[in-house]
């Protein structure tokens, strides 16, 4: 088997307080390079949180594109509740928000897509194990990306921010718009799962 | 995989059989021309009309939960309605930055003791026509024994209600703005006028319920301290404004549970040792004035929920 190749972890710039602020002003004023600096900053992150929920490389280029392009329209919003040099402008993280606006379009994109596939997708936490068809596919990656994809949406956003982009919690609760201790619990089932998924294949030592 | 890790939830060590699994799941780099493509149709976007914000992430579901920002509401207003219910609220408005008079200082008012204190100083008590004060003017003095002292100290406890009902009714209006503002500014879907209307009913006939099942439980126990006055006996402070407050710490435990969905309230009940669950139960309970149940009783969990709801027990 080959090595496993290891996941992206980039952290994106450190932003001064209120970097983002002035982003924002710039993005309001209807400025394409400032549009073009966030995608550069934040495009990687985002895309990759967005492929690892969806698993479609074009659907994710899509969210990642559909959240710029919010970001882009709300600007003007953004940067008057921000202006530079306040007490808000040190609080704005754009990166935070668009992390939300994606982690949203991702799970609503994936219940969407539930709802056409006349619910075949599971929205609980599904005990049965993983189908052995897919899994025992057998490399490695197909099997990560399987035992991820088949966690239920919220469970696998919580896994992809906080394992793979190594969000703290409550980074991740505040992306995922909830209580810190029900992201927790909800953590803890997503790891149970992923744990149960991967003995039912036998995989353990 | 370790045994220790399989059928847990903790953390996911870096080196892990399930971690080196999980590894495996690389993410594709963005195309090139990815920025050309987006700034290409940020250029298209018509200025100044923001596009549509994302959808709930949870949607509603047929026939099963309502909006989410609708539950939490509605859970605040069930939450303020049954701290209200121990009438008075014994100090616990003021802990949530409430400018509302305190049991002791509405005790007093009607006891006539630290008279300098009795002013309520939330606005709309204040604002009651001095007329009414003055039209019947009854002393309190000592302690309440006569119907005529009782009907004084209904009244300045009315007051009181009708202040906090006031101030309850803004600061939800405040709170559902708050939110809407919030929504808004994290890109979520935020209601049209219309879904707002039918929030804002919904909220009101919380409210409504809620007050008057406090009503209920007001005259229920006003009759109760009615007979004793009858009989010669004198109120207490307790008979008016309640049992004591509950331990802090419980208290905000429950006030924690309260603002959370239900799902989210299972999850953390799960989550929750016996003790803790017992300690809950029977703080519930005591403030309710319940008596010990049987071993299957239900548990707090069902004062908690705004509307009863077929789920499952959190306990189970």
């Amino acid at each position: 088997m080959t090595a496993a190749p290891q996941p992206e972890r980039i952290a994106p710039p450190l932003a001064q307080p209120g970097d983002d602020a002035a982003w924002a002003a710039r993005l309001a004023a209807r400025d394409p390079d400032a549009l073009r600096e966030m995608i550069a900053r934040h495009g990687r992150p985002l895309h990759r949180v967005a492929y690892r929920m969806t698993g479609d490389a074009h659907e994710a280029e899509d969210i990642v594109q559909e959240a710029m392009l919010r970001l882009w329209d709300h600007a003007p919003a953004i940067a008057a509740k921000h202006p530079t040099g306040s007490a808000a402008a040190a609080q704005l993280r754009l990166g935070g928000w668009l992390q939300r606006v994606v982690t949203n379009l991702a799970i609503d994109r994936l219940r969407r897509a539930r709802r056409l596939a006349g619910g075949e997708m599971p929205d609980d936490e599904d005990d049965a194990p993983l189908a052995d068809a897919l899994i025992e596919a057998g490399e490695r990656d197909n099997l990560a990306r399987a035992l991820v994809l088949a966690l239920p949406e919220r469970q696998r956003a919580a896994i992809v921010l906080t394992y793979y982009e190594e969000l703290p919690n409550a980074e991740a609760a505040e992306a995922m718009d909830m209580n810190i201790k029900a992201f927790e619990s909800l953590l803890h089932r997503a790891r149970a799962a992923l744990r149960q998924a991967l003995a039912a294949q036998g995989d353990a030592p | 995989m370790s045994v220790n890790e399989q059928g847990t939830g903790g953390p996911i060590d870096r080196g892990s059989p399930l971690a080196r699994v999980l590894d495996g799941y690389a993410a594709p780099d963005l195309p090139a021309g990815f920025a050309d493509r987006v700034l290409a149709a940020a250029e298209t976007r018509p200025c100044g009309s923001a596009s549509p914000l994302p959808e709930l992430r949870r949607p509603a579901r047929v026939g099963m939960r309502g909006w989410r920002m609708g539950r939490r509401i509605a859970i605040g207003v069930a939450s303020f309605g049954v701290l209200a219910t121990a009438a008075a609220a014994t100090g616990l408005l003021q802990q949530i930055a409430l400018p509302l008079p305190s049991a002791q200082s509405v005790w007093a008012s009607i006891a006539g003791t630290a008279a300098a204190e009795t002013t309520p100083r939330v606005a709309a008590a204040a604002s009651v026509p001095a007329a009414e004060s003055t039209a019947l003017p009854v002393v309190i003095e000592g302690p309440i024994d006569t119907p005529e002292e009782l009907g004084e100290a209904f009244r300045r406890v009315e007051q009181v209600r009708a202040g906090r009902r006031e101030e309850r009714r803004a600061q939800i209006d405040q709170r559902i703005k708050n939110e809407i503002e919030r929504r808004r500014a994290a890109g979520l879907s935020v209601p049209t006028p219309e879904e707002e209307a039918r929030f804002r009913a919904r909220v009101e006939q919380e409210i409504a319920r809620r007050e008057q099942r406090a009503d209920q439980q007001v005259a229920a126990r006003r009759e109760a301290m009615q007979r004793k006055v009858e009989n010669g006996e004198a109120v207490t402070r307790e008979d008016l404004a309640g049992p004591p407050p509950v331990d802090p710490a419980l208290r905000e435990k429950v006030r924690e549970l309260r603002q959370m969905t239900p799902a989210e309230r299972r999850e953390v009940w799960r989550s929750l040792s016996v003790d803790e669950r017992r300690a809950l139960t029977e703080a519930v309970r005591a403030r309710r004035g319940l008596p010990a149940p049987p071993a299957s009783a239900a548990s707090p969990q069902s004062e908690l929920q705004p509307e009863p709801r077929p789920e499952p027990s959190p306990a189970g």
